[in-house]
């Protein structure tokens, strides 16, 4: 496992830094603004996004639909949750998809995809790993399944993207190794900027930090669009290393 | 009744219009003139030391810079028919005094008087001010001459001077100006750069001829030698149909 | 360490400017890339986009201000998360780390998204020798690896390469039909890389971004590749020049805007990544490992200068390339290493020696298109001054450039532009000179030296028989008002 630094120790290299920089060992004469935040400032920020966030939902969903679009999304707004399953159950029936791997997230407490699948003979199922041995199984499972389903942890309607925070529940593959990937967004999903996401993960993990863990989470993952390339000849081809179609469900809650 | 006093204003000839194209010079003197600027040279002046700077020869390049900040010590605004030599001094005389207190103040506040041509007659005397835009001198061009613009590339992005040329131009009579495709490429001048790597000028310079050609002008302009004398060079090698002139020969009205 | 030839700029580039297939990639991939980037600007308006750029660059100056303390920051908050930082004073140490990490877990199988510190390293190369399977995964990284050539572009590596190129290197490698189909050639990379991607045992990365605040490394990718390599394999290999740090994760959200917009027009990329250490003992899955790499390599030369300090500014979106006349003309091989173009010119000289690459800062005419486009306002065409300037007048003999005889040029010039009297005497020697060579007044085609390099293409004027001074004395002053 891990053990000691290799390469040369970090307090030489930092002091060469320094000498290339003709520096003292000292933190910034101002301190950098961003970095001063305790965390009474950083509750205040977030409470005033959200609140933000909260005023202006209607016109913040609209605009993530619209970017999303732009980016290359399938965007689909579903008035419920009955809409949601049949547009789910409509899209794998015309893939002939037998196995849909999904997270194990809230939103399918509350969107049965399982069930409405299973009438279609499809297998929906979580992958979530059962210890060491069904690591190479899932990975086969989901290199042979033809799409995957997850919610979203957030989705910025200034860059059309869903956010996945991947953990216990989330397997980092089941967005990405699947042709083809579904991701549902509630409208408690909806954040608008770039900058709202980084005030609320900001907290939490300055929050966690107060518990002595302070953790980001050991993934976070923007999607926006469809994998694509374009290294021959500036030409756009999606569908490289992850999946050529994406879609997402802007599920508008009753 | 008394008159508002006259501009006053030093000419910074630039030592390749002084050597090479002396009657580019009397083109921007006449046409001074012409709007009521009280122009005088003062005979200090030579080279303004770009050409060994942008060589990396610091030390040679402050002799001559020092001189030329002597020479137009006196002078309320300095006119520089050329980018630039006007970028020179009032850009990077900055850098090149960056250690010498005393010449950089003399340089910064030369900076500050320091106008390239086109700049000096649309900032400082207004002309063109009641031309709006590209079109104006569109409509009718018949019988005018097809005058195309290239933006050299020091004039552009260091003094910053984008549309004043061709306002100018748009308000001449007699000149139809007409888009150059890709004007804002460099044409691969840059100096000793063209003697030092032909084989790379060349290509640029070959793209610039044919996108004259493409623009379908009678005449080329610019507001720097340079840049005129290396597309020039081409044009005449190639005897090209198109006339090669400053800014200043065109406004000054004088007939290719 | 990459070999090294930028020696031969000069025949590399003149061979390169002969190359039509070349011209052509070039012409498509500059327009086009910049076209989108010109288009992404207007979007959010140019007050916006500077304001944007602003920032950028203050955030970029205060960290290398103070870089040690942000590589400090960095190093803690990885080991919170449980990953390993390690640091390289070279390409030797860069690439001694990664093999020993591989030798100690047993890796036979190493998977790579894009890196071009790992380019710089050569640290494919020295894999290969410990007997590992080293797979690019980027497209394009692929197919130069497959081509055994090496980058010509910082985010669109195979862009010398035409369809019909690919195609036949298909063919050839991997035996299946030639076909000049794009969106089939994209499927065999698919096809061949998927298996690699399950198996491999280690997944090596560059990054955009690291983020001193919570120890997290930030790639930027759009086929999905990074993602695979980062989360599959049981070891994380991150590899960045020690530049890369920012402070804060709030100041990332501008990187995230100027980035994707600098480099390909694109609003932002398909994915963009953040790692923050190791899978935790209750995700599903990830690494087991995860080691940082702070790689130094000849970047404490740039920073040690602060006339050229401002190039550790760069975040690599290749925009300058992309609007340089001489990079479009010449492609990235020209220029000899790793890091091509304006930006190139400048990084290079410092990381492989100012000796090693004495063309680069001097190929170029300053046009400033470079600065213009770049997200961080780096102001390239005077950190290429800055370096003519030590080649000229350098103590270190193996860093000048300039020869007596320049040496000589340049005072001589100066002299005769100091002294009215040899001004005179200058312009004299020089009309009896050119006036047995000029015919109309032009000197056409000769073979003096160093003027035939300006008359093989371009005809030469000679000084004009009356100087500018002479008319203003015999003519103009006297009709003043």
């Amino acid at each position: 496992m891990t053990s000691a630094n290799m390469g040369i120790p970090s307090a030489e290299f930092l002091a060469s830094v320094r000498d290339a920089l003709g520096r003292a060992d000292a933190p910034p004469e101002n301190a950098y603004e961003p970095l001063t935040d305790d965390l009474a400032t950083l509750e205040n920020r977030a409470i005033e996004v959200r609140e933000r966030i909260a005023g202006e939902l209607p016109e913040l969903s609209r605009r993530l639909g619209e970017t999303a679009a732009l980016r290359g999304w399938n965007v689909t707004r579903c008035a419920g949750v009955e809409e949601t399953l049949d547009y789910v159950v409509s899209l794998a029936r015309r893939l002939g998809a037998t196995s849909v791997p999904r997270s194990e997230q809230s939103v399918f407490d509350d969107v049965p995809v399982d069930a409405a699948l299973a009438g279609v003979g499809a297998l929906c199922w979580p992958a979530v790993y059962d210890g060491p041995d069904s690591r190479e199984g899932i990975r086969r499972r989901l290199a042979d399944s033809s799409m995957g389903i997850t919610g979203a942890d957030y989705a910025i309607a200034e860059t059309g993207s869903v956010i996945v925070l991947p953990r216990r529940g989330l397997s980092r593959l089941v967005s990405v190794v699947p042709p083809v990937h579904v991701a549902i967004v509630r409208q408690s999903d909806i954040i608008g900027t770039l900058d709202d996401l980084f005030a609320l993960r900001r907290l939490e993990y300055h929050q966690n930090g107060q518990s002595g863990t302070a953790d980001m989470g050991s993934y976070l993952n923007f999607i926006t669009g469809p994998s694509r390339t374009a290294d021959i000849e500036q030409t756009i081809v999606v569908g490289v290393h992850g999946p050529r179609e994406v879609h997402m469900v802007l599920l508008d809650e009753e | 009744m008394s008159q508002p006093p006259p501009v006053r204003a030093s000419l910074f000839v630039t030592c390749i219009i002084d050597q090479l194209y002396p009657e580019v010079g009397v083109s921007v003197v006449r046409v001074l003139r012409r709007h009521g600027v009280d122009v005088d040279f003062p005979e200090g002046q030579s080279c303004c030391g770009q050409p060994l700077y942008n060589s990396g020869f610091t030390q040679e390049a402050r002799r001559l810079a020092i001189r030329t900040l002597d020479a137009l010590a006196g002078s309320d605004y300095v006119v520089v028919p050329s980018g630039s030599c006007g970028a020179m001094m009032r850009v990077f005389y900055e850098d090149l005094f960056a250690d010498d207190a005393e010449n950089l103040e003399r340089a910064q506040q030369l900076g500050s008087r320091v106008y390239e041509f086109t700049e000096f007659l649309a900032k400082v005397l207004g002309v063109a001010d009641d031309v709006t835009g590209d079109d104006a001198a569109g409509g009718d061009a018949t019988g005018s001459e097809k005058v195309t613009y290239h933006p050299s590339c020091h004039l552009l992005r260091e003094m910053r001077v984008r549309e004043s040329p061709r306002r100018l131009l748009s308000g001449c009579s007699g000149v139809a100006l007409v888009d150059l495709p890709e004007a804002e490429q460099c044409c691969g001048f840059g100096g000793t750069f063209a003697v030092k790597y032909p084989h790379i000028s060349e290509e640029m310079l070959a793209d610039k001829l044919a996108t004259i050609t493409q623009s379908g002008a009678d005449t080329i302009t610019a507001c720097d030698m340079g840049c005129l004398m290396h597309i020039g060079g081409a044009i005449s090698r190639q005897n090209l149909p198109v006339s090669v002139r400053h800014i200043a020969q065109i406004l000054d009205g004088e007939q290719a | 360490m990459a070999e090294v030839v930028t020696r031969q700029f000069v025949p590399a580039s003149q061979a390169a400017v002969k190359d039509v297939q070349l011209r052509q990639a070039l012409r498509r991939a500059g327009s086009g890339f910049d076209g989108t980037r010109r288009e992404a600007i207007a979007e959010v308006s140019e007050e916006v986009w500077e304001g944007w750029r602003e920032q950028a660059r203050k955030i970029k100056e205060h960290t290398i201000g103070h870089l040690d303390y942000y590589l400090a920051m960095l190093e803690r908050n990885v080991a919170a998360a449980g990953g390993q930082v390690h640091f390289a004073r070279d390409a030797r140490q860069a690439n001694a780390i990664v093999s020993e990490i591989a030798r100690r877990n047993g890796v036979k199988t190493v998977t790579k998204s894009k890196s071009m510190v790992s380019e710089e390293l050569g640290l494919n190369h020295v894999l290969e020798a410990n007997g590992i399977d080293v797979f690019e995964t980027d497209l394009g990284e692929y197919i130069i690896q497959l081509a055994e050539e090496t980058p010509s572009h910082l985010v669109a590596p195979a862009l010398h390469k035409t369809r019909g190129q690919v195609a036949q290197l298909f063919a050839e490698q991997l035996g299946v039909p030639y076909s000049e189909d794009i969106e089939e050639m994209a499927r065999v990379a698919r096809v061949a890389l998927r298996q690699k991607f399950l198996e491999a045992d280690m997944g090596v990365s560059g990054a955009n971004f690291l983020v001193a605040e919570t120890g997290s490394l930030v790639i930027i990718t759009n086929e999905g590749n990074g993602r695979l390599c980062t989360s599959a394999p049981r070891i994380h290999v991150g590899l960045a020049g020690m530049e890369k740090v920012i402070p804060s994760l709030q100041d990332l959200a501008v990187f995230l805007r100027l980035l994707p917009r600098s480099a390909t027009g694109q609003r932002i990329s398909s994915y963009v990544s953040m790692v923050t250490g190791p899978k935790r003992a209750e995700d599903e899955d990830g690494p087991e490992e995860f080691h940082l790499i702070i790689v130094d390599n000849g970047r404490s030369r740039l920073l040690r200068d602060p006339a050229l300090r401002e190039s550790l500014y760069c975040i690599r979106c290749g925009a300058c390339l992309n609007v340089c006349p001489i990079y479009q003309r010449v492609g990235g091989h020209a220029y000899g290493w790793v890091y091509p173009g304006p930006i190139g010119s400048i990084v290079t000289p410092g990381l492989v020696g100012v000796a090693e690459a004495k063309d680069l800062p001097n190929a170029s005419t300053l046009c400033g298109a470079c600065r213009d486009a770049c997200p961080v306002q780096i102001n390239i065409p005077r950190m290429l001054l800055h370096l003519r300037h030590q080649q000229a007048e350098s103590n270190d003999e193996n860093e000048r450039t300039s020869s007596d005889t320049d040496k000589l040029l340049a005072r001589g010039f100066a002299n005769v532009m100091s002294s009215p009297l040899l001004l005179k005497l200058g312009r004299t020697v020089g009309r009896a000179v050119s006036k047995p060579l000029a015919k109309s007044g032009k000197i056409g085609e000769t073979r003096l030296p160093l003027i035939s390099r300006w008359t093989q293409a371009r005809d030469l004027p000679v000084p004009a028989e009356r100087s500018f001074r002479q008319r203003w004395r015999d003519e103009l002053s006297k009709d003043g008002r």
